[in-house]
């Protein structure tokens, strides 16, 4: 005989998961990719609103641009309301600066895959309870705002990126684009984007499980405004009402920040943070890395049946264009050493020809000597008889 | 063997560094990663919480350390910035995405149920879950049964019988079973046995799926040595098929089956434990949570319950066997943390289980036993520790109890698997990702691969070259020889025919000394 009205505590249960997280925090690694002077490192401090970064390092504006993409990271850990989440932000300066930036893309998904791969390094030790996990969750991909469409670079980069983590193309400073072009531009995006087969990380909305429609209606607004036209300041201004809020001021008006009628950026951040947060950590552990360490383990012929962790072979060593430059010239300084070589062991060849004829010439001058004297003797001889 | 002294080793090295980093103001710590301030938070008060909050991380990973032969790289120049946000952002929505989704996910718990037969176990677990996963009359009768089956001299055909009885999980423990079975020919032996229930509960939504692991015929015989070792073989069977399972390539669908948390029910004799009792909580303490209760604790005064829990917890402490401890939050209020304190002060639990619904005296319906001197409440803490134990398993530490499964109790079990495998530690691998350090190292093997690449060409060139140089060196040689032979050959001819034309020379003069010579000195003498 049992009661219905009996406390068990099960319903309980997803409190104390709320408690351990909220104990434990979170970390979350956000990976922006894009052309210099798109405004990563602004949207960046304006999305957590806090000067991660001091934007406009000088130096790098100014400088030359280097000729290889470099990977910058930056560590945080962020306090809202008692709970704190370590912030990882992978940038990656330089990025498609230069003139030819053929596998320039290589840096970016070079990284994804090293830290997957020390990943499942750590996990396969013995002993692992400290581990560090700067495993990408997402990754957020600058658009220039042409208006006119992808370029091939991005298409072959976004195309990279979406099979090894989770993809966000936003359009980048989307206020120098009118409402129509905006619109123009983003069905433009999403065009290619479906045509190249590429995937962009969405928010799930098959959960049949959870039958609240306000949390279905929200993810569908969510998708349907990708790629986001994203706008970051990190000045405020009044807002005609009184309110100080981060917004771009012209002469013409103030471009709102957080305003919806002005740009994404709410939906991205409600993506980023405030209800996909977790989706987009999940999903890297669940799938990209999943799917990486598979890949690996299976390259190295590894069998489905061990009680020992299988071990995959050593990565090799990244992408670098400088290296494989210098390899070549050394190759290049061994081809000329060959040939130098070959070229003197003609002319030693070439002498020792010469030598055999200068010497044959000599022993045809004794032979004719010889031939002489014999000629000699015999007509001596029959002169003796 | 090795792994333990490496252990020991690490410890002592550990803690030096503990050391030295409390005489470094204690906010860092030598082996983890250098936590700088860059970023002054704006109020000293305010910050606190965050350096305190700080510090506990750091001491857990100290912890941690100690307990394994884990060891962290010493890594300088790793920055870490601290702020907190002051508008809204968003992230601390973290918690509760985690909570939909973990109702959307659903939870499920393996319990270990041990115990002498008739100590209640069936009926406590109805009563926790408040679920008849027990048929509590058909479980009577089958024991009657198999006693007269016992009685009728059939002992040998007991193996056979109860598989029909009751359904089996798995092959694995099957096999163990019969293993048994061929021990379990002594007569004063019973046979140990494993057996699941599983069955889903839900509660406002939230579903919990259930596995009960029982052990029927522990401490039944008159010889109950090693009884505990089915039970421990079960325990580290499943530890193995998830270490399995987290090894293999493809990992979709990993199923843990490892045992949570052990409910051990102690006769209340009021005594002491028994020797079986300890052996059994000697075997299994350190391989998952273990939850002493005594059983049917009905019998015993308040004053008798008291006594005999101060005497089981002088045992167990004495035998230096660990309990489940409830953890302590940061967060947690005064309130919380006291009842954490005494939920594991408690233990003991003192536990009175039924499904009957009773009248109390002031006409509540409740369930409970009713009595002549009257009603023994089962969801009234001051009738009995029933109230601790549900939210100790349940309500309160459920996750804890798993979490401490995962993360302690299975780390230890796999670290000495893996040891015993002679799998060796590479301690290289934990890092904390620094773009400079990677770009040198990758330097170094760049230059390393160059410099091989580079020996190799040059070993290879100047093997070729000296080839050649011998060989060209070798046929000019030859051609010096063979001049030199064929000329010392002609000159010998020459030198021959010269000697000949000279010696015809000498015969003609000769000869013309006689004739010609005569026509010569015709000559004079004309």
């Amino acid at each position: 005989m049992t009661s219905e009205n009996i406390i068990v505590g099960v319903s309980n249960l997803p409190n104390q998961r709320f408690k351990i997280v909220s104990e434990q925090g979170g970390t979350f690694t956000l990976m922006v990719c894009g052309e210099s002077g798109l405004g990563k490192t602004t949207f960046i401090n304006t999305l957590f609103q806090t000067t991660l970064k001091h934007a406009d390092p000088h130096q790098r504006r100014n400088q030359p641009i280097k000729r290889t993409v470099e990977i910058d990271v930056l560590r945080a850990i962020l306090e809202e309301k008692n709970f704190s989440l370590r912030v990882n932000v992978i940038d990656t300066p330089g990025f498609g600066d230069n003139v030819n930036n053929n596998k320039s893309w290589q840096t970016i998904v070079d990284f994804i895959d090293e830290q997957h791969d020390s990943y499942m390094r750590q996990e396969q030790q013995p002993h692992r309870d400290v581990k560090f996990d700067l495993r990408v969750h997402a990754v957020l991909y600058f658009i220039r705002p042409t208006g006119h469409g992808l370029k091939p670079l991005d298409i072959e980069t976004m195309k990279r990126i979406s099979t090894r983590a989770n993809l966000i193309p936003v359009i980048a400073k989307s206020d120098t684009l009118t409402a129509k072009e905006l619109q123009e531009f983003k069905l433009r995006i999403r065009q290619v984007v479906e045509a190249q087969d590429i995937r962009i990380f969405t928010p799930p909305l098959d959960e049949s499980e959870s039958p609240d429609p306000a949390v279905m209606e929200h993810a569908r607004q969510l998708i349907e405004s990708m790629p986001f036209a994203v706008v970051g300041s990190e000045t405020k201004f009044d807002n005609g009402q009184g309110t100080l809020v981060p917004a771009r001021k012209y002469p013409w008006g103030i471009v709102e920040v957080e305003n919806d009628n002005h740009c994404d950026f709410r939906k991205l951040r409600s993506l980023l943070l405030r209800t996909n947060l977790l989706d987009l950590i999940l999903s890297t552990e669940e799938l990209h890395y999943e799917a990486y360490r598979k890949l690996r383990l299976e390259g190295s012929g590894a069998t489905d049946d061990q009680s020992v962790p299988v071990r995959a072979p050593a990565r090799k060593l990244s992408h670098n264009p400088q290296f494989k430059e210098e390899e070549n010239a050394l190759k290049k300084y061994f081809t000329d050493q060959v040939k130098a070589e070959e070229q003197r062991f003609r002319q030693w060849e070439q002498n020792i020809v010469n030598e055999r004829i200068r010497l044959n010439g000599d022993l045809e001058d004794v032979q004719t000597k010889v031939k002489k004297l014999e000629e000699q003797v015999r007509s001596l001889q029959l002169k003796r008889h | 063997m090795q792994a333990e002294t490496s252990v020991e080793d690490f410890r002592s090295t550990s803690l030096a560094g503990t050391t030295s980093g409390v005489a470094n103001g204690g906010v860092k710590l030598e082996n983890s990663p250098t936590i700088e301030e860059t970023h002054a938070i704006p109020d000293a008060s305010e910050g606190k919480p965050t350096a305190e909050l700080e510090t506990e991380v750091e001491s857990e990973q100290d912890a941690n350390q100690q307990q394994t032969g884990q060891q962290l790289p010493q890594q300088t120049g790793i920055k870490v910035l601290h702020h907190r946000v002051s508008g809204y952002v968003g992230f601390a929505n973290l918690p509760k995405q985690w909570h939909r989704k973990s109702i959307r996910r659903g939870f499920s718990l393996n319990l270990l149920c041990v115990g002498q037969k008739g100590l209640g176990k069936s009926t406590l677990i109805n009563t926790l879950f408040n679920k008849p996963l027990y048929d509590l009359s058909a479980a009577a009768t089958a024991d009657l049964a198999a006693l007269k089956l016992g009685n009728a001299g059939d002992r040998m055909a007991g193996a056979d019988i109860d598989p029909s009885q009751q359904p089996r999980e798995e092959l694995g423990t099957q096999q163990q079973q019969q293993q048994e079975a061929g021990q379990a020919r002594d007569p004063t032996k019973v046979e140990v046995k494993i057996e699941t229930h599983t069955t889903t509960i839900e509660e406002n939504g939230v579903a919990l799926t259930l596995n009960v692991i029982d052990a029927p015929g522990f401490g039944d015989g008159i010889n109950n040595a090693d009884a505990w070792v089915p039970i421990v073989r079960e325990i580290d069977h499943r530890f193995d098929q998830y270490l399995d399972a987290e090894n293999r390539v493809d990992r979709n669908s990993i199923e843990d089956n490892r045992v949570h948390a052990c409910l051990y029910f102690i006769e209340p004799t009021n005594h002491s434990l028994k020797a079986l009792d300890l052996e059994f909580c000697k075997a299994v303490h350190q391989k998952c949570n273990l939850i002493p209760v005594i059983a049917k604790s009905d019998i015993l005064t308040d004053e008798e319950i008291e006594e005999f829990k101060a005497t089981i917890r002088g045992q167990l402490e004495n035998e230096g066997i660990e309990l489940f401890e409830p953890p302590q939050y940061v967060l947690d209020d005064k309130e919380t943390a006291a009842r954490s304190l005494q939920l594991h002060s408690q233990m003991p639990y003192a536990i009175v289980g039924s499904t009957t619904q009773v009248s109390t005296a002031d006409g509540r319906q409740v369930r409970g036993r009713a009595y002549p001197w009257g009603v023994i409440e089962v969801d009234n803490a001051a009738h009995s520790d029933f109230v601790h134990l549900r939210d100790l398993l349940i309500k309160v530490y459920l996750m804890e109890l798993r979490r401490k499964t995962e993360n302690v109790l299975y780390e230890r079990y796999r670290s000495e698997k893996l040891g015993f495998l002679n799998i060796k530690q590479d301690n290289s691998v934990f890092k904390e990702y620094d773009p400079e350090l990677k770009q040198k190292e990758e330097k170094q093997l760049h230059e390393a691969k160059l410099a091989k690449l580079e020996a190799e060409m040059k070993a290879v060139f100047q093997q070729k070259v000296n080839e050649k140089e011998k060989k060209l060196q070798k046929s000019e040689a030859e051609l010096f020889n063979r001049h030199k032979e064929m000329k010392d050959k002609l000159t010998k001819q020459l030198k021959a025919l010269e000697d000949k034309k000279h010696q015809l020379e000498m015969s003609l003069v000769n000869q013309s000394a006689n004739s010609p010579a005569q026509t010569k000195k015709k000559g004079f003498l004309r």
